[in-house]
């Protein structure tokens, strides 16, 4: 009895702290969120530009794009965010901490996402290049009337599986002073020493972006099935 | 129409085709016949460069066959393939006015009409608006017959157009090819079909390991052949 009766009120402690709370998450989530939404975009333009890149007929443009694939994939994103805002400075080079963040987070998702298309480019049947090439239509052309449109359809749950990613990797900018969701946790958590309530509110906060995220990528991706088998 | 001088083709080390030497009529249908790994159909994708040639050359419509000028001069040469490949994105009417729209720059309308005509010609008007996927093996090959003919032309290619259909599909493709030959259209054919050759082909060219080993009108190829080789592949396919 003693037992259920302390377990009532650590339950109700708990949850007063985490009612106490959740609202001022809400600036941080709020940083989340754009940080999200920032690098996607621009990890989208990033990635289609390298594709681009990748596809071109100069040996020089592939090697580089390359060289940025294997360097982003093969350092730690959290070094790279230290790197431009704690490295840069060093060689004259100040950005501030919000589009340091967008920088890096865009660049990490960006060389990703340039992976995701070429793999969804080269799983089109090469049957599909030959019917548009026997048309007459140029390799750009074809290209872009018959692969990408095909290989873009095919990339989407790829595509989704790094939008959650990036939501998750949004948090490593609260190691260059960003007071996004993650930094507030820390930060309440230290002035409270509270930790448990807290951390589990910044998680339901992290969930609740990604259900959302993939609800949205699901109702897309049954859009886009429509015309196939 | 095609002129073929002396082509080669190697695969690595392998020599696929060994000289070819080949010359085709306007209007003529001549068929390919052979068994698989001959280099038939290596021969009809060298046609529209496909597969690159590694010598020798080719004239269509009396212009050499360069990679510079291989856009302009496919436009000439329609291609219809095995597995069909439809573009699966787009509608029916979309697939087969998808050249004349960005390769020709015809005005959308236009190629509408046109479009919709060729579609009533293979009678698969009522599938305008349908995607591939809805169609069976026999209307998908029926369209991408149209899509090749929308181009205008002036000869086209088929590389065994009816190997990846069910039995009962077959007539139905057969019959418009047909159509098209008794239209004095010059075609090419790849075919195992040798009833649909025999009476459709005005010649019959028989490819053994990269050669022409045989050629002649159907009659000639089929109730006096010469050669060993075809005696036994005809033996093997009528049985």
């Amino acid at each position: 009895m003693e037992f259920l009766k302390q377990l009532a009120a650590s339950a109700a402690a708990f949850f007063s702290t985490v009612i106490e709370f959740a609202p001022k998450f809400l600036p941080g989530v709020q940083l989340t969120l754009e940080l999200a939404f920032f690098s996607i975009l621009f990890g989208m333009i990033i990635g289609l530009f390298v594709t681009m890149m990748k596809l071109s007929r100069f040996k020089f443009l592939r090697k580089c794009m390359n060289i940025y694939i294997a360097i982003i994939r093969g350092t730690p994103l959290l070094l790279q965010l230290y790197f431009i805002f704690y490295g840069l400075p060093s060689i004259g080079l100040m950005i501030n901490s919000f589009p340091s963040a967008v920088i890096g987070l865009a660049l990490h998702n960006g060389a990703y996402i340039s992976e995701i298309f070429r793999g969804a480019i080269e799983s089109i049947d090469y049957g599909q290049g030959e019917a548009a090439r026997s048309l007459g239509m140029t390799k750009w052309q074809a290209t872009r009337r018959v692969i990408l449109p095909q290989a873009f359809k095919r990339s989407v749950p790829a595509l989704g599986n790094q939008f959650i990613i990036a939501v998750k990797d949004s948090s490593l900018a609260s190691v260059i002073t960003i007071t996004e969701t993650m930094l507030l946790a820390r930060q309440f958590g230290a002035a409270t020493f509270n930790v448990f309530p807290i951390y589990f509110t910044a998680g339901v906060y992290y969930l609740i972006i990604t259900m959302g995220l993939t609800k949205i990528l699901a109702r897309i991706e049954l859009n886009l099935k429509i015309n196939e088998r | 129409m095609i002129k073929i001088k002396n082509l080669h083709k190697y695969f690595g080390e392998l020599e696929v085709l060994k000289g070819i030497n080949l010359e085709i009529e306007e209007s003529e249908v001549v068929c390919l016949i052979g068994s698989s790994g001959s280099g038939k159909s290596t021969l009809l994708r060298c046609i529209n460069f496909l597969e690159t040639k590694t010598e020798g050359e080719i004239f269509i419509d009396g212009e050499r066959v360069t990679k510079k000028e291989i856009n302009r001069i496919r436009q000439k040469v329609g291609m219809v393939f095995q597995r069909f490949n439809l573009f699966p994105h787009m509608t029916v009417l979309q697939n087969v006015i998808e050249g004349p729209i960005t390769v020709k720059k015809m005005p959308p309308k236009e190629a509408e009409r046109i479009g919709l005509e060729l579609l009533d010609k293979v009678n698969l008007s009522d599938k305008a608006n349908e995607y591939p996927a809805m169609l069976s093996g026999g209307q998908q090959q029926r369209v991408a017959i149209a899509r090749s003919l929308a181009m205008e032309p002036k000869v086209i290619l088929f590389d065994e157009p009816t190997s990846a259909l069910d039995p009962e599909l077959v007539g139905e493709v057969l019959g418009v090819m047909k159509d098209l030959a008794k239209e004095g259209r010059t075609m090419v054919i790849v075919t195992h079909e040798m009833g649909f050759a025999r009476e459709v082909a005005d010649r019959i060219v028989f490819i053994h390991e990269g050669l022409i080993a045989e050629e002649g009108s159907p009659e000639e190829i089929f109730e006096t052949p010469q050669h060993e080789r075809l005696k036994s592949f005809l033996g093997q396919i009528i049985g």
